[in-house]
């Protein structure tokens, strides 16, 4: 393990960056992570926040992480080109360490609607995951990483995750964001370990951890559960940061740790203080992790081969067609049930999707995520 | 990681959607 970095994701979000400030002006942070998507529909940003991402590039500490790439469409669209063209742009300004996208893909109905969910782990989605890496590596011109997804359906869902990623990723000798709090609501929703969900990643491919707090919400499908959902607007659970304590040290290539915690859960000055106590204390577990005399990094994640791109990049018409259906079914049905109605009459019954074994806890909640972000986030 | 003075002011008066948190 090489040296550990203490990081923050960091956005121009006002609450947020109230609470990030006097970590920043006690020199704590050593890193951001910064959701450079965000922006490119706003098209500027202020000179004092260019200035900031600026500091941090320039001392290879600005790692970038995308959340509209919508990695496995099965379609592939002018606006994921336009979104590659951007972030080519975005990459000349500002140095990224490395860039990281979400697993999944995008519910909504254009490109900046919807939120991540789950696919069917299929060769034919294999193959379009590692196209798309391909050509995010290409555009971005450093490692690219993907980070593990809250939202399963089934249980099977949980444990062939970790194997999948590996797979994805190792074309373009890529790596894995490991986030606990993702592996928490799992643990939780699903009734397994988090240390036996940890083993089923390969964790020499982690370069970077996130940590982050969320939410309980009751079940209305089976009242006498919560769900755990990955909804970054409260402080880290105890869990999480015992589960950051175990894992660094089974990390050989881990760079990054990063607290992310959303402006709408640091409105009070008691949130941020609150804030500002877990970065300290990731800090704290982070600085306990390096050693001076720690090996450097075994990997360097760059791409071991030259790229290559086809001209067309594959689709698959099926795909889209089912992933359209599921998109449509979680924002319009009216409960879990109706859902259920629906998806055993759309393409997606008696496929690879296996919504037969779904949990319906688990599509009530993706229904919950899919309306939460329907609207968006420019409106 | 230390940063300028005049940046940490510049941050400081301007605090006076990020994708994280999907879920």
């Amino acid at each position: 393990m090489s040296r550990l970095y203490s990081s923050i994701a960091c956005n121009l979000d006002t609450n947020s960056l109230q609470a990030a400030l006097p970590l920043f002006e006690s020199e704590k942070v050593q890193a951001i992570e910064w959701s450079f998507d965000t922006l490119f529909a706003l098209g500027e940003m202020p000179d004092w926040f260019a200035e900031l991402l600026r500091a941090y590039s320039q001392e290879g500490r600005l790692i970038g992480h995308g959340v509209f790439f919508s990695l496995f469409s099965g379609k592939w669209t002018s606006d994921q080109q336009q979104w590659l063209n951007q972030l080519k742009i975005t990459s000349a300004d500002f140095t990224f360490d490395h860039l990281t996208e979400h697993f999944g893909f995008m519910t909504g109905e254009d490109f900046h609607k919807g939120a991540p969910v789950s696919i069917p782990f299929t060769a034919s989605t294999l193959a379009i995951g590692r196209d798309r890496l391909q050509r995010l590596q290409d555009a971005g011109s450093c490692p690219v990483g993907l980070e593990n997804l809250a939202v399963a359906y089934s249980l099977d869902d949980v444990k062939r995750q970790g194997d999948f990623l590996a797979q994805l990723l190792e074309p373009i000798n890529g790596f894995i964001i490991l986030d606990l709090h993702n592996l928490y609501c799992q643990s939780y929703n699903f009734a397994i370990e988090i240390t036996d969900l940890q083993a089923l990643y390969p964790l020499d491919r982690v370069r970077e951890i996130h940590i982050s707090g969320g939410s309980w919400v009751p079940s209305a499908v089976n009242p006498t559960k919560q769900i755990r959902r990955d909804t970054h607007d409260d402080s880290v659970p105890a869990a999480v940061f015992h589960a950051l304590e175990r894992v660094m040290g089974q990390c050989p290539n881990l760079k990054y740790v990063v607290l992310e915690q959303l402006g709408t859960g640091l409105t009070t000055e008691a949130s941020r203080r609150h804030f500002q106590e877990d970065f300290l204390r990731m800090d704290a577990l982070v600085q306990a992790a390096h050693r001076a005399d720690s090996p450097p990094m075994l990997n360097s994640f760059l791409p071991l081969n030259p790229p290559s791109i086809p001209e067309i990049a594959p689709e698959n018409p099926l795909l889209y067609k089912q992933q359209t259906q599921l998109s449509a079914i979680l924002e319009t049905a009216t409960d879990c049930a109706q859902a259920q109605l629906f998806l055993k009459a759309s393409s997606l019954a008696n496929s690879d999707w296996e919504i037969e074994n779904w949990h319906p806890e688990m599509l009530e909640t993706a229904i919950a995520i899919a309306r939460k972000w329907k609207d968006g986030f420019v409106q | 990681m230390k940063l300028s003075k005049s940046l940490l002011q510049a941050i400081a008066v301007a605090v006076t959607c990020p994708g994280c948190g999907l879920g």
